[in-house]
């Protein structure tokens, strides 16, 4: 009886030995992996972080001044064609609220100075 | 009955003893390798980050560290030392000689080949394949912004420390939150704007020096500050022309007919007079062996308004006298223009002013801005405090909520402080700050054309430094601006003049004119017709 009793118990050992290395090795490679992840996720955010200097350095105010002058033939605009939204007119007869009617026109028309009357010299309609 | 256990029964006892105690290990063991050990133990590469970045007021990048590295060789692994050195300084840069020297020197366990090393450059080292090198991770402070934002943000040196400016003045901040955000007041915006004029402006007028500021008169904030010339942050070295001194905060200068803002609101608080009570204009005024003129030709007698908008050296002076020396260095003092002042920029300078005797002389010519140095950051701070409703501001480079009132004890009346926005406003529609008024905006300012001091104490001939102090909107006052150009040269298109008038004033409408849409300011409508609209 105490023969097997020990048979079973050093039997169990050795189970619970093998089953112990499985765990610490799997337990070893899913710390390997999430290194991994950690060191892959560390890089990611560092390459984030290098792209949104790039993307602040490409979208800063200097560049896009360069690019709106030389490729779109833009200039500042002067304060006298700024007009408030509000008193844009609207397309319908009486004005009303802003409730999404299209503008009528919104390029604001700076009063010019008058031409001189050309008028048809004798020569005009021969 | 009790029988002692024979010898096979003790060695069983102390076989199932070992057999439980062998049992318990591997259970704790279990129970450590399962439950207990900590599983985020590794070693995942993590970029050195040791500072925050900074952003402007809208969140924008101002500067970040970026993940570097640092090459260091070990030289008693290297197979050949000549041809390490040689290799290494085409792949990086670095001089060949120097590395030669710190290879054979047997004391250099490390040599450094290069900070800083872009990942091109570690390319070119990995392709030398050559063994004893190693990298050390590091960081380095990046400017998107460049040159616009190098005076007031400063620098770091390479081992990620503030040198000067915000980098330096916000350095425990910064530290504190690495890899976080530190906001400052400062709009990239308004900034470049500012920059992009003033940039223009010098070349045009071929002036040695040029500078700006953009505050808010209620929270304090300075939204942009500009110093020419300027350097590149991120090359790490100065270019001819480059200059690191932001002279907005750390000169002092006479800045001439601008200070009569601060000679008008004495006057008008003291009640010594009205604006348009009429003041008699000599030819030349006495005072001892003194005689103060004029920059230009005066009528006889003028209203106070028109001493103001006319720039009247000979008027401010008798305003100044009204009140007295004593008094104008207190109220100098209130304004906070006698004292350095404190801000997160760690540069400062002391103001200069008639410390042993401040008579009457002195009290006529601080009057009308000479005889008194103060730092323009200094007086746009004062400026605020006038229009702002005549309560002490005190500027700041850190973004303050929306609406933010810092404004602090009341130092001149609000009555006083409505009078001198009409003023500054009449200046601009009626005086010499015409050239700045921009349609829509309702600007209000004062023009400044000083003469600029030699090395001897004596004035340079035809050396002037032209400065306009604006604020808009004038009747409600939300934004002051302060435009300096140092020794500004005259062009055709002004006539052969280089005062403030012709150089710094409409400079100052330009920029009002780009950064207010930007900024919210109402646009006042003008009497324009819109296509099939009503007249309006």
């Amino acid at each position: 009886m105490v023969r097997v009793l020990n048979f079973f118990c050093v039997a169990l050992m050795g189970l619970s030995i093998l089953a112990l290395y499985h765990v610490s090795e799997k337990t070893r490679v899913a710390h390997m992996e999430l290194s991994k992840v950690g060191s892959r996720i560390a890089q990611e955010h560092s390459h984030l972080s290098v792209l949104e200097t790039e993307w602040g350095h490409v979208a800063s105010p200097a560049r896009i001044q360069k690019l709106a002058e030389t490729r779109l033939g833009m200039g500042d605009t002067a304060s006298v064609q700024l007009y408030s939204f509000d008193l844009l007119p609207r397309r319908a007869e009486n004005p009303g609220p802003l409730n999404n009617t299209p503008v009528q026109n919104a390029s604001a028309q700076i009063p010019a100075a008058p031409t001189a009357l050309v008028l048809p010299t004798s020569h005009a309609g021969m | 009955m009790s029988e002692t256990p024979t010898l096979f029964q003790r060695r069983i006892i102390i076989g199932a003893g070992l057999c439980i105690v062998a049992f318990a290990l591997v259970g704790l063991r279990l129970v450590h390798v399962t439950l207990l050990q900590s599983l985020d133990g590794g070693h995942a590469a993590v970029a050195v980050v040791a500072r925050a970045d900074l952003t402007d007021r809208n969140g924008e990048l101002l500067a970040r560290d970026l993940p570097v590295k640092d090459l260091y060789a070990r030289p008693r692994i290297l197979w050949d030392k000549a041809e390490a050195a040689r290799g290494l300084a085409v792949a990086t840069g670095a001089d060949e000689r120097r590395l030669l020297n710190g290879f054979n020197n047997a004391k250099n366990p490390y040599v450094l080949v290069a900070r800083q090393i872009t990942p091109d450059a570690e390319a070119r080292v990995m392709a030398l394949g050559m063994p004893g090198l190693e990298f050390e991770q590091g960081a380095k402070r990046y400017y998107p912004d460049g040159r616009n934002t190098a005076q007031v943000l400063g620098v770091t040196d390479p081992d990620g420390g503030g040198v000067s400016g915000l980098e330096l003045g916000l350095q425990d901040k910064l530290r504190k939150a690495p890899g976080g955000k530190v906001a400052t007041s400062i709009d990239m915006r308004v900034q470049f704007i500012v920059a992009d004029e003033l940039a223009k402006s010098r070349e045009k007028f071929r002036a040695v020096a040029a500078g700006a500021i953009v505050m808010d008169v209620t929270s304090g904030e300075v939204l942009a500050m500009v110093s020419l010339p300027d350097f590149d942050p991120n090359l790490r070295r100065m270019m001819p022309g480059d200059s690191q001194r932001n002279i907005m905060v750390q000169d002092v200068y006479e800045l001439g007919s601008i200070f009569k803002v601060f000679t008008f609101a004495m006057g008008l608080e003291d009640r010594t007079f009205r604006p348009d009570d009429v003041l008699t204009i000599p030819k030349g005024f006495r005072i001892g062996k003194h005689e103060i003129g004029e920059a230009h030709h005066m009528p006889g007698s003028m209203a106070a308004r028109d001493i103001l908008a006319q720039s009247s050296n000979i008027g401010s002076s008798q305003i100044a006298l009204r009140s007295g020396g004593h008094r104008q260095s207190q109220f100098l003092r209130s304004l906070g223009l006698l004292t350095p002042i404190v801000t997160d920029l760690p540069e400062k300078a002391y103001p200069l002013y008639p410390r042993h005797q401040w008579g009457a002389i002195e009290t006529a010519t601080v009057g009308f801005g000479h005889g008194i140095s103060v730092s323009p950051l200094s007086f746009t701070a004062a400026l605020a405090t006038v229009v702002n409703g005549g309560r002490r501001i005190a500027p700041t480079f850190a973004r303050q909520a929306p609406g933010a009132d810092r404004r602090g004890e009341q130092v001149i009346r609000h009555e006083t402080s409505v009078q001198m926005r009409e003023l500054l406003r009449y200046v601009a529609t009626n005086g010499t700050g015409r050239n700045a008024d921009t349609p829509g905006y309702d600007v209000g300012g004062k023009t400044g054309t000083a003469e600029v001091p030699g090395p001897n104490g004596r004035y340079i001939r035809n050396a002037l430094r032209s400065s306009f102090a604006a604020i808009f909107p004038a009747h409600n006052p939300r934004y002051a601006v302060l435009v300096l150009m140092d020794q500004p040269k005259a062009t055709k298109d002004t006539f052969g003049f280089a005062t403030a008038g012709y150089t710094a004033a409409p400079q100052t409408g330009r920029i009002i004119q780009r950064i207010a849409p930007l900024l919210g300011v109402p646009n006042i409508p003008l009497p324009t017709q819109l296509a099939g609209g009503p007249a309006l």
